[in-house]
Parts: C-alpha cells; structure tokens; sequence
C-alpha cells in the first residue's frame, strides 16, 4: 500500500463543472456523443456530435464530421459541419467541409472551403441526407461483412 | 448505550496524545445517547470481520474515529455491507471530512447526533470500490470512454477519475458524488508553457462518464483511494447510491432525514 500520488505530477487541486473539456496535449479517437457543452483545443478524429454549444479553440485539429447544437469555431476543422441553431466562424478557423446552420456569422480572415447551407430548412435537409448516406454506408459495411 | 450504534477506532488512536481527545468524546457522545459499542483496529484484526460483526448485531451505524486513511482502508468493501457510515475526523488528513462537510473533534458529535443521511455513488476499479478517486500519475495510457471512443495525453499527463472528489492536494476538490457518473480529470503539460518556480503550467481535459477502461502498454501503477493497485488494463464504472453516509451537509437533493 501507498499514499496518495504527491509529486507525480497530478495536481489535485482543480475542479470544474458540467461542460466537457478535451484540453491541448489530448487526442479522441472514435464516436464522440455528448448532451452538454463541450470545448476543444486539442484534436478529435472520427465523429462529433453534441446537442450543447461546442467551442473550437484556436490550437484544436478537428478530423470528423461535426454536429452541434450551437457552434464557435477558431480552429481547424477537417469534414462536413451540422449546426442546428447559430454558428460563429472567426477570423482564426479553417473549415474544409460542407457548412449548414440555422444562421451564420463569419469573420474577415476566416478560410471555408465547402458548400454553405444556410436556414432551418437547410439544416433539417442535410441532417436527413446525412442519415441517409449513414445507412447507406452502415449497409455496405454490413454487406462487406456479410460476404467477407 | 444505544445499540443501534457502533464506533470504530483507529490503530493510531491508542496513541497517549489521542488519550483525552476521546474521553471528552466519550462522554459528549454518551450524553446525546448516541453511545455505542467499540471496536478498536490494530494490524492483525480484520476491520471487515469487526464491522460484519457489529451489523450483525443489530449495529445500524457505524462510525469511524480517526482521519480519511481510516475510512479509505474500508471503502473497497464498505459499500456491501448494510450499514450507515459516520465519520468522527480526530486528526489530519480529514479532507473527506471537509468533502462531507463533517468538521474536526467534537463539531463532529453534532453532524452524527443530527443523523442526517444522504446516499452515495461508489465507483468501482475491476470489482472493488473506490469512494474518492481512482489516480494514475505520469502516464501516456489512454481511456476509453463507454465503448465509444478513446481519449489519450499525447505526450502524457496525469489521468485522474473522481467520484466525490479529490483529497490528495492541500486542499480537496469536489466532485459531484451523487449524480451517478464519473468524472474523468486528464492533466497535460503545455507545449508553450512557461516554467515557473520549476512547474509548468497544465491544461487539463474533463469528460464524464458511467463506465470505461484504462488501458496501457506499459504496467501502470493506480492509485485507489490512495493505495497503490498495478496492471495494464482496469475497468472502470459507477454504482449509484451504494454508500449512506450521516454528513453535514443539509439540503442535498438526495438527502432523507430518518429517526433511529
């Protein structure tokens, strides 16, 4: 038996409420659900989904298609964007994807590479199509399956 | 004597500085009629045989006299047993106690008297519980989160998973222990910090989760509630409202006041 872990680089001494986290210096890898807010600034890759508000820090590489209750977005983004009410894209973002939201602002200096789709019917028409696609691909997958 | 309590006393107790500290709390408790039977533990006695035996005896709380290293030494099998706990914090550390908003010494009288319960989550590390927190210092092992994805300090860090919180720094930190999930705290040293005074500044991750894994390629040592578990792979998960404890902190939502 030990004692706590002093000195081991673990600080104790900090706490934080509901919203989830992913910090500089941390990777995700796979599906990525959540019903809160989330910040990232470190990287994610594979898929994103949050019914909250998320906030892309400026340091963090985003590799997944994303969907979000509400977005602002600093950093990089590498898929396809789905945000259900308003997203903000500053100066600082890079976003190389399909976009659609209820509404949109975006900064001067800010890089979209993509089409746009802009207004409730939009966002309501791509997530339907991306559920479509899903199956489709869900379907191959389990054909290739089947067969192999 | 009230059977419907029993008390047990820390090795470190029988300690002649201990000596009147427990006779002025003898005699308090005794005067709120909330004296009970003693047990006393010592190196060769099984705490979890003594406590077994004192439910078994119609005992329906049992309070720990001595600091948070009494408590934790019980909490891997604590939560099985049917019993209410209380905690009479006579010496440091007693962050638990500050957690459960239980003071040192004979405050503490008035908290056990009030009997005023509230119930606990427990987490579990493979299949023992742990209360506090689960610590795994300077590791690049990852955490895999509910079967759906995994999350791993690039160039390390310290992984931390709380349940009600964490004790081990000067000051304890709270986690919501009552809300059925794990809290996992992921600590990474800053590409760009600057050092100062010798430390470098940190930026920490939080994700909550029901239930997940620790996995390492490397053996890595575990802290569970301060002691030290090691191995490559540990399954982690929460038991809702496992534990009932008498603390002092009124207006908890999942709190219920019972009369003994």
């Amino acid at each position: 038996m030990f004692n706590s872990p002093k000195g081991s680089g673990y600080d104790s001494s900090s706490g934080q409420g509901a919203t989830t986290i992913i910090a500089r210096g941390v990777k995700v890898e796979g599906e990525f659900t959540s019903q809160s807010d989330v910040l990232i600034e470190g990287s994610v890759h594979g898929t994103f989904s949050t019914a909250g508000m998320l906030t892309v820090g400026t340091e963090a590489k985003i590799k997944a298609d994303v969907n979000a209750g509400s977005a602002l977005v600093s950093g990089t983004i590498e898929g396809n964007v789905i945000v259900g009410k308003h997203l903000e894209v500053k100066s600082t973002a890079k976003i190389s994807g399909d976009v659609s939201a209820e509404t949109i602002t975006i900064e001067s200096g800010a890089i979209l590479s993509g089409r746009m789709s802009i207004g409730s019917k939009a966002v309501s028409a791509v997530e339907s199509e991306a559920k479509v696609s899903g199956r489709r691909e869900r379907g191959s997958t389990a054909a290739v399956l089947s067969e192999s | 004597m009230n059977p419907a309590f029993g008390y047990l006393y820390d090795d470190f107790l029988s300690d002649r500085r201990f000596e009147r500290d427990l006779g002025v709390l003898e005699t308090e408790l005794s005067r709120r009629g909330i004296q009970g039977q003693v047990g006393k533990l010592a190196m060769f006695r099984s705490a979890r045989e003594m406590i077994v035996d004192m439910a078994c005896a119609g005992v329906k709380n049992i309070v720990f006299v001595g600091n948070d290293k009494t408590l934790e030494k019980m909490m891997w099998f604590l939560p099985d047993v049917d019993v209410t706990i209380g905690y009479l914090p006579l010496a440091e550390p007693s962050q638990i106690g500050n957690l459960l908003a239980i003071p040192m010494g004979l405050g503490a009288v008035d908290i056990l008297a009030a009997r005023f319960i509230e119930s606990f989550d427990v987490g579990k590390l493979d299949d023992r519980y742990f209360f506090t927190e689960v610590v795994v210092p300077s590791t690049t092992a990852a955490l895999e989160i509910e079967g759906q994805y995994r999350v791993t300090p690039t160039r390390g860090g310290a992984i931390a998973i709380r349940n009600l919180g964490s004790i081990s720094g000067k000051s304890a930190v709270s986690a919501d222990g009552q809300d059925g999930w794990l809290e996992a705290v992921i600590q990474t040293p800053t590409e760009d910090g600057y050092r100062l005074f010798g430390s470098s500044p940190i930026a920490e991750t939080h994700i909550r989760l029901k239930y997940g894994q620790l996995i390492s390629k490397e053996p890595m040592d575990v802290f569970m509630d301060g002691h030290a578990v090691n191995g490559f792979v540990f399954r982690l998960s929460i038991v809702p409202h496992k534990l009932k404890i008498i603390t002092g902190r009124r207006g908890g939502l999942l709190a219920e006041k019972e009369k003994v």
